[in-house]
């Protein structure tokens, strides 16, 4: 069913449906991607660069030749685990790339869990990268070299199950950063028992029915169509690298205090990235150092990218979540315990932000009714592949376990799950019953036919004689907003009038795909409806280089539109200002006594167009850049309701969205 | 003398791309493993193509051969000698497939790319869906794109602009 969308506001600009700017050129195949910009075509004399990767669950290196491989014709560099360079450098992990806001070594998120090396001799699940990397006149001859590697590898014990790698006795993973399997307390997730209120035994007394479920979360990965790849290039002291990561600034930051050369011998330029999905929040980021490294050794520019496979080498952090949940037979939920154990695989990463951070959010945003909470989790090292960030920062986890209590629940109460989640859900700011939870989970009601569909557990008719159907929800408060706006520091917007009455768009961010360029426009044209110009006036800066001295907004949790669209507004007022003062001066008024309306300046009895006006002063364009914080008021919080119809068959257990 | 096994073979291969016939040496232009898809890109600059499996998996490097969709990830340079090549800088700039793709936009379906990462291999698998069969059914249009991914997920925006550039094909074959 289609609903026409109707804008609580009327604009001019924004609230309609309309193509997407860079929609043209990227049905031509003309917008311009990483590894399209970074060609042997483009770049002659380009090297390819490689990189070593464990075969074995958990193993260190005792001895590394690569005589052989050095020796191989078209081998142009070598860097290895025992070079000076690289046995300097500091450990890290994904805290650098929690693109929220930039941060520096010192304060990034999970500074006690550091246990990636960069080319380190110690690789903890198999795909780990380590010991060496090599770049080559081709791809072919790199990988070649790297056969030609000779390892003497310690095969270590290893552990792919979190149950026996948290019990005392296992072979700890990482004792650099955890005394056992478990990663400690942290000043992000909190300890171990993350959130208590009240007191959930007494709730648990205190209820009729008390229910008890798991769910097991798998690894579903990331799976950008456009593999990571970058290329880094050295004129002197000066490196350049050309990637698709949506954080520029951020890069330049890791790649400047990790090589440690200041911040100002760094330039990073990204442009269209072919999908992000969270890949950007994962920790497999040392990359950009190796290839800077070896690009340093050659004296050429050195590209590296992801093959299909390595591009499989992140996902979602797979929890396995267990909740008790207490009510009394009337619905009120009493008590809820959520305990999950999060196999975070072979490096830490944000692995506790979706195992604690998230869950705590969601407490905030949605159980603030329940008067009896507690969350506990335990996030283990086990020597798999890493489970880090996916879309959605742990969302999606606890909305398997969250869905399933809510059923669970109203079966065993005999009531209906939207009024039992209207009757007990709503945020700490608001009241309950919560007016957006109520319109989504009516609305969505209404739209499926919930009242003629939804029928108790195998009470439903059977189609074709074995096929049943059933419906059902998911529900979750969208906490991010106000997340994101307390904590991106502030946001830069350039507007720049152009004499023509053109308008250049400085809003950095990297466009992934999620329309933040069109959504700028829109907003920009928007907020010069003084200057009567249309969005195709406007030119969205594409190409997001740390070198235009301005912080990227980083295309993370759906957040760009709004928050530099807030500056803009700022900024065009303050451009408007200008451009008013510039008309005083020109026509020899008081700026009090103008006024501009759709392009055209007028008051005292005169009248000009800006064009007319910009043409004829010293064509020296008019810019504003505004830095703010973003209005971080709580405002709300919009819940957000899916609902579908699935027909299972249950000769086979194939399973289908009607 | 008997001859090498290299020199037994045609050393140069001809390929028709977008229109003009080229000729390639190998050993100096392409190497005989060098797939087509790394060929046009990377020594020819069609970077339209993109090469995002490398395995004939996700349909990102399609292009038109002999009139034909075909994965150009799957193929050898050299196995394209005296073939037609069509890439996506071949096509018009006011094809109807590549107009359909960039304007669609709607209530209940969205648009047909976010990334923009698969497009134009979408629209080289539609342009030669439409060339044989200008009004295919909503099953034929499934079928003819079982080979494309799209990551972001604009399947039904994509559905959309398959049905709008066969609107536009046989609005310009009546005004034609």
């Amino acid at each position: 069913m289609t609903i026409p969308y109707k804008p609580r506001v009327k604009r001019q600009f924004v609230g309609g449906y309309q193509p997407r700017i860079d929609a043209d050129e990227k049905a031509h195949g003309r917008a311009p991607y990483a590894d399209d910009m970074i060609s042997d075509r483009n770049y002659p004399g380009l090297l390819h660069a490689v990189v070593l990767r464990c075969p074995y669950p958990r193993a260190r290196i005792v001895r590394m030749d690569v005589s052989k491989a050095r020796a191989l014709p078209g081998v142009k560099a070598v860097l290895t685990y025992e070079d000076p360079e690289v046995l300097r450098m500091k450990p890290t992990n994904a805290g650098w790339t929690d693109a929220v806001d930039t941060v520096s070594y010192e304060g990034m998120m999970w500074r006690k869990f550091r246990d990636r090396r960069v080319l380190g001799d110690y690789a903890t699940w198999a795909g780990d990268e380590v010991g060496v990397a090599i770049a080559a006149i081709s791809q072919q001859i790199a990988e070649q070299a790297l056969k030609l590697v000779d390892v003497d590898w310690e095969v270590l014990p290893f552990e792919l199950d979190p149950l026996k790698a948290l019990k005392p006795g296992a072979p700890v993973i990482h004792p650099e950063t955890a005394s056992t399997n478990v990663l400690p307390p942290d000043p992000v997730g909190g300890p171990d028992v993350f959130l208590v209120k009240g007191d959930i035994e007494k709730g648990f007394a205190e209820a009729d029915v008390v229910l008890e479920m798991d769910t097991k979360h798998h690894n579903p990965t990331q799976g950008s169509l456009d593999p990571w790849c970058c290329m880094a290039t050295w004129e002197g002291d000066q490196l350049t690298i050309i990637s698709n990561s949506y954080a520029t600034d951020q890069t330049r930051m890791h790649v400047s205090q990790m090589l440690e050369i200041p911040i100002h011998k760094v330039r990073v330029v990204s442009k269209y990235v072919g999908g992000q999905f969270g890949r950007g929040d994962t920790g497999d980021q040392p990359f950009f150092i190796f290839t800077a490294l070896l690009a340093k050794i050659a004296g050429q520019p050195v590209k590296f990218k992801h093959s299909r496979r390595d591009s499989f080498h992140d996902t979602r952090q797979p929890a396995q979540y267990h909740c008790k949940v207490g009510a009394k037979a009337d619905g009120t939920i009493t008590a809820l315990h959520f305990k999950s154990i999060g196999d975070i695989g072979a490096h830490a990463d944000h692995s506790v932000f979706a195992l604690k951070f998230a869950p705590a959010e969601i407490s905030e945003a949605a159980l603030a009714p329940i008067p009896n909470i507690k969350m506990e989790s335990y996030a283990v090292y086990t020597d798999h592949i890493p489970g880090c960030m996916m879309r959605g920062v742990g969302n999606s986890q606890f909305n398997f376990i969250f869905g399933r209590m809510i059923d669970g629940l109203a079966e065993k109460l005999g009531k209906d799950p939207i009024a039992l989640s209207i009757q007990n859900f709503g945020h700490e700011w608001g009241s309950c019953p919560d007016a957006s939870l109520k319109a989504v989970l009516e609305t969505g009601a209404q739209r499926i036919g919930w009242t003629e569909k939804r029928h108790q557990p195998g009470t439903g008719p059977l189609y074709e004689g074995f096929k049943r159907r059933g419906v059902g929800f998911s529900v979750h408060p969208g906490w991010h907003a106000e997340w994101q706006e307390e904590r991106r520091g502030q946001v830069q917007v350039k507007i720049t009038l152009n004499p023509d009455c053109t308008v250049t768009l400085d809003a950095p961010t990297v466009e992934t795909g999620t329309g933040s360029n069109t959504c700028n426009v829109l907003g920009c044209a928007e907020a010069l409806g003084f200057l009567g110009i249309q969005p195709k006036d406007i030119a969205w800066v594409a190409a997001i280089d740390t070198d235009r001295g301005m912080r990227d907004c980083v295309q993370t949790d759906s957040a760009v539109s709004f928050l530099q669209s807030e500056v803009m507004i700022v900024a065009a007022q303050e451009l408007k200002k200008k451009l008013l003062d510039t008309a005083a001066s020109f026509l020899q008024l008081k700026t009090d006594d103008l006024e501009i309306v759709k392009g055209r300046i007028v008051g005292a009895g005169k009248e000009i167009s800006v064009k007319e006006l910009l043409m004829k002063g010293d064509l020296v364009p008019i810019s504003v850049m505004i830095s703010r914080h973003p209005a971080s008021q709580r405002t709300g919080v919009p819940y957000i309701a899916s609902f579908a119809e699935v027909e299972v068959d249950t000769s086979t257990g194939r399973t289908q969205v009607v | 003398m008997v001859d090498s096994p290299r020199n037994s073979v045609n050393e140069k291969i001809n390929l028709r791309i977008n229109g003009e016939w080229h000729e390639y040496e190998i050993g100096r232009d392409l190497e005989p493993c060098t797939t087509l898809s790394a060929f046009l890109r990377e020594r020819l600059g069609f970077t339209g193509l993109k090469v995002s499996c490398d395995e004939g998996a996700c349909g990102a490097c399609t292009i038109i051969l002999d009139g034909k969709a075909i994965l150009s990830c799957m193929m050898l340079a050299v196995e394209a000698d005296g073939k037609d090549v069509l890439t996506i800088e071949g096509l018009a700039k006011d094809d109807p497939v590549i107009e359909a793709f960039a304007e669609q936009s709607e209530p209940g379906h969205g648009t047909a790319l976010q990334c923009g990462y698969c497009t134009p291999g979408f629209v080289m698998s539609v342009r030669a869906l439409l060339n044989e069969n200008p009004d295919p059914t909503l099953d034929e249009v499934k079928e003819a794109l079982s080979g494309n991914l799209c990551r972001c997920g604009c399947y039904a925006g994509i559905v959309m602009a398959v049905r709008h550039a066969s609107e536009k094909i046989a609005q310009r074959a009546r005004q034609a």
